[in-house]
Parts: structure tokens; sequence; C-alpha cells
């Protein structure tokens, strides 16, 4: 059983370059402002979600474990 | 209405882009350029909204656009164009969804911010180098002493281009500026660029098909490996790297030193705490005088916008130093004020196609600016009058004469 992630984006850093949108549809979705939202963070695999936060180019995706509060990225 | 002749290639505009283009941003932000049969966006919600908004402005301007170049260029030339817009196609920067996401992805995991972090020590190396050569002269050109240098040596060496053509390769750089310039005869040194790097590329690419490495010609050339790129896109796009991998950082170099140098209280506080003032710094260095002061597209559909009707196929350009100006956007924008935050700059631009080299600039950005503050605290512009080279798209000075005791 996986565990469970909490992960959002910065607003004041995304720039909707949407390459999380890209590699993850299921987790990451652009709102009506082009800026990426975390829809779902059972979506995908906890690695695909890490990657897909080392890629975002400004550094806006946080990771945090939801039961313990750990940060897992940045 | 505008009462300044409404051309972008004038001396005016090129020595003072923020006159024209803020009185522009005030009267008419979605302005027709009757001269240049264009679109010219002023206002920073507005160029946001349209780098967001992707699938209604084409990047495919080389290969969509039927009009004659602009400003116009010699008739004999014409066949050169062709030559330029086919060259041009082929950027990656030049495509849109889906064939530009595939492109993208290629080079996109080589430049992510953690990856980036780990250049920072070659970065200091570097520039404490260039800063050790020209230390006991007390004066030196920053363009041709550090901020040319600096970004050269930084991407040759991401790129595996030996050190001893790295001169060649900045001699080609410069003819491929002519892209965006005004002369009627710039054809020729451009083409003559394009044909350059070519010929150069060519054998390293082949010899990272056979041995790929480390570097990011080996990316770019996985990319043919993986059916994305052909050959000729292969080519164009190392050759694009190289140019814009340094070019647009020497201009934040140059145009950040001098932002400092023009407000000595700002520079007296970043002394006082460099490590700590270095990322906002950079920032506002990258808003206040921004390296590229424009980027054109082609509508796709027929967009309203501000009471206009932009039609389908119309040229647009939008003008970064104006947006990064904009009194909507910023507090007292006009103000170079190191210690903004939040400071959303467009200086990158936004959007799927926000600049794939924004965390290398910013980290060699931080690290010129730090170093020297820390080794030429007195540092201070030798000269009366400056002199930017005449482009629409990068804000470039021919040089920067500095000095200190």
């Amino acid at each position: 059983m996986a565990r469970p992630l909490r992960v959002w984006v910065d607003h004041h850093r995304c720039v909707g370059n949407a390459m999380c949108e890209a590699l993850l549809p299921a987790v990451f979705r652009l709102n009506a402002n082009r800026q990426s939202e975390a829809i779902d963070p059972a979506g995908d695999a906890e690695a695909k979600i890490l990657e897909a936060a080392e890629n975002c180019p400004v550094s806006a995706i946080f990771v945090e474990d939801a039961q313990t509060g750990t940060r897992l990225f940045p | 209405m505008v009462t300044l002749p409404d051309d972008m290639f004038t001396a005016d505009v090129m020595a003072n882009p923020y006159a024209y283009y803020g009185s522009l941003r005030e009267a008419d932000p979605v302005h027709w350029n009757e001269l240049y049969d264009l679109w010219v966006i002023t206002r920073h919600d507005d160029v946001v909204w349209m780098t967001r908004h992707h699938e209604l402005f084409s990047n495919a301007v080389f290969r969509n656009d039927p009009r004659a170049a602009y400003p116009a260029i010699d008739e004999s030339d014409l066949g050169l164009y062709e030559y330029v817009r086919d060259y041009q196609a082929d950027q990656f920067i030049q495509h849109d969804r889906p064939e530009h996401l595939e492109m993208r992805k290629i080079v996109h995991t080589y430049f992510t911010p953690r990856a980036m972090e780990t250049w920072r020590p070659f970065v200091q190396k570097a520039v404490q180098e260039l800063l050790d050569a020209v230390e006991d002269h007390g004066h030196m050109d920053v363009m041709k002493d550090l901020a040319t240098p600096l970004p050269v040596l930084v991407i040759a060496q991401m790129m595996g281009v030996p050190p001893a053509d790295r001169s060649h390769v900045r001699k080609l750089a410069e003819k491929l500026l002519y892209i965006a310039r005004g002369e009627h005869d710039r054809m020729k040194p451009l083409t003559e660029g394009m044909q350059g790097m070519i010929d150069y590329v060519s054998p390293l690419v082949e010899e990272r098909l056979v041995n790929p490495g480390d570097d990011f010609i080996s990316v770019l050339a996985s990319g043919e490996k993986k059916g994305v790129f052909t050959r000729h896109q292969v080519l164009v796009n190392t050759s694009l790297l190289l140019l814009a991998g340094h070019e647009t950082t020497i201009n934040l170099l140059c145009n950040g030193t001098l932002a400092f140098m023009r407000h000595p209280e700002q520079w007296a506080l970043f002394k006082q705490d460099r490590e700590g003032l270095a990322q906002r710094a950079t920032e506002e260095c990258l808003r206040y005088d921004p390296p590229v002061k424009s980027l054109q597209r082609l509508a796709t559909r027929d967009v309203d916008l501000r009471g206009k009707t932009m039609r389908k196929d119309d040229r647009i350009r939008w003008f970064i130093s104006s947006a990064n100006r904009d009194p909507e956007a910023f507090v007292d924008p006009e103000r170079f004020d190191i210690t903004r935050d939040p400071n959303p700059h467009v200086a990158f631009g936004s959007g799927v196609h926000h600049c794939l080299g924004a965390t290398l600039a910013r980290v060699e950005g931080q690290e010129v600016f730090k170093a020297l503050a820390e080794r030429f605290p007195s540092l201070h512009v030798e000269t009366e009058t400056l002199e930017y080279q005449p482009s629409i798209t990068f804000r470039s000075l021919k040089s920067l004469p500095v000095a200190w005791s």
C-alpha cells in the first residue's frame, strides 16, 4: 500500500509550463489561469510524482508525506 | 494617441525602448503597427495571458508567415531569406504542440533547477578566473571581459565544445544575431552564420551519435535516435542552444551591472548582504532591463483583446520590456528595487515555451553580481554614452566600460 502524499503547486511560482500535466495528467491539471493544480496526489506512483516535481522548471511543486509531514520534494 | 514615430527600429527606440513601449501601453495596449504589419502587445496581463494560451498564438512563425521579412531586405537576397526560413523553422522553439512537447521533452530534463545547481561551483570558479585576469588593470569592458566569455564558457562546457573553438562559436553567434536587426543587407552575414554553425556542429553531432557522453549535444543527438528530431533539426537546435545558451545571459550580466551602477544606493545595499539579496536582486535585474525585449507569434484564429480583433494569421509581437514595467503589475515599476518581492516579471516568458535555460541564467547572474560586489566594491561606469545593438529582440549593449580602485 503506497503511503498517502500531500502534493501542491505554489501559484506565486507556477508559470504554466505544463510539463507536469504532460507527464502525469492524472495528477496535475492546468486551471482556468493556466496554472497547475494537483488534482489527485494518489493519481500515480510516488516516484513518478517526485520526477514530475523535479522537472518543474520553476520548482513550484511540493511533495510531502501526508501522515508524517516529512518533505519529500524539494 | 501615440505621438512618437510608430517605428520600432529607430535609434531612439533602440536607445530607450521604455519610453516608446510605455506610451503604447498607456494609450493603445493592443496596437496595430502599419509599418511592419503586426500587432504590438505591451501590457503585463495580456502578455501572460497570451503566453499561456499557446494554442491561439503559434510559434511556427518562420514556417507559416507568408509575408516578407521586415524591415525590408534587398531583393537580391530573397533566396537567402528562404534559406533562413528553412533553418529557423527547424528550431524546436518554432514548433507548436504536439510536436513542441515531444521536442522539449528531449531537452527539458537536462535543465532542471536541481541539475543546473550542480553547475554553480563551475560558474563560481569561472567568474573568479575572469576577474583575476582583469583585477590589476583597474578597469574592464564588462561585455568583452566578463559578460561574453562567462556564458560562452559555460554553454561550451555543457555541450562539450573544445575550448579552442569557443571564439569561433562566438563569431558565428554574432552573425546569427542579424536575425533580429533592421539592415537591408543583413541576410548575408546571417546566412553565413547559419551555414557556419551547421558546418561546425555537424562533425560534433556525428561523433556523439556514435559515442554518446553526458554532454548536451549527446542529449540532442538522442532525439534523432528516438525519431523526434531529423538530422537537420539536431544541427539547427545544437546551434540554437549554443546561441541562446549565452546571448541572453550576456545581456543579463551587462544590463544588470549597469542597473546597479546607475542606482548606487541599491549597489550599497547589495554589498551589505550579497548572499541574502543575490536571488531577488537578479530577478530585479531581469525585470528592470530584460535581455529579451520582444517575441513574435502568429494568431491561429481570430482573437478579441481589448476591443480589437487580431485576425487569423496576423503577426503579433509582445514586449517583455514593457510588460515588466507595467504599473498594473508592479508597484513603482520605474524604480530599480533589489528587494522587490514578489516579482512576477516575464523576462523568461511564461507557459509552455518558458525559457529552457532560465535557471542557468539565474545562477550565472547571481554569481557574477555577488563576485563583483565582493571583489570590486568601488565599481563604477567609465563612460557618459552607451550604445545598444540595433536589435528588436535583444537588449544588448555594445560595451560597458567600468573601473574600480
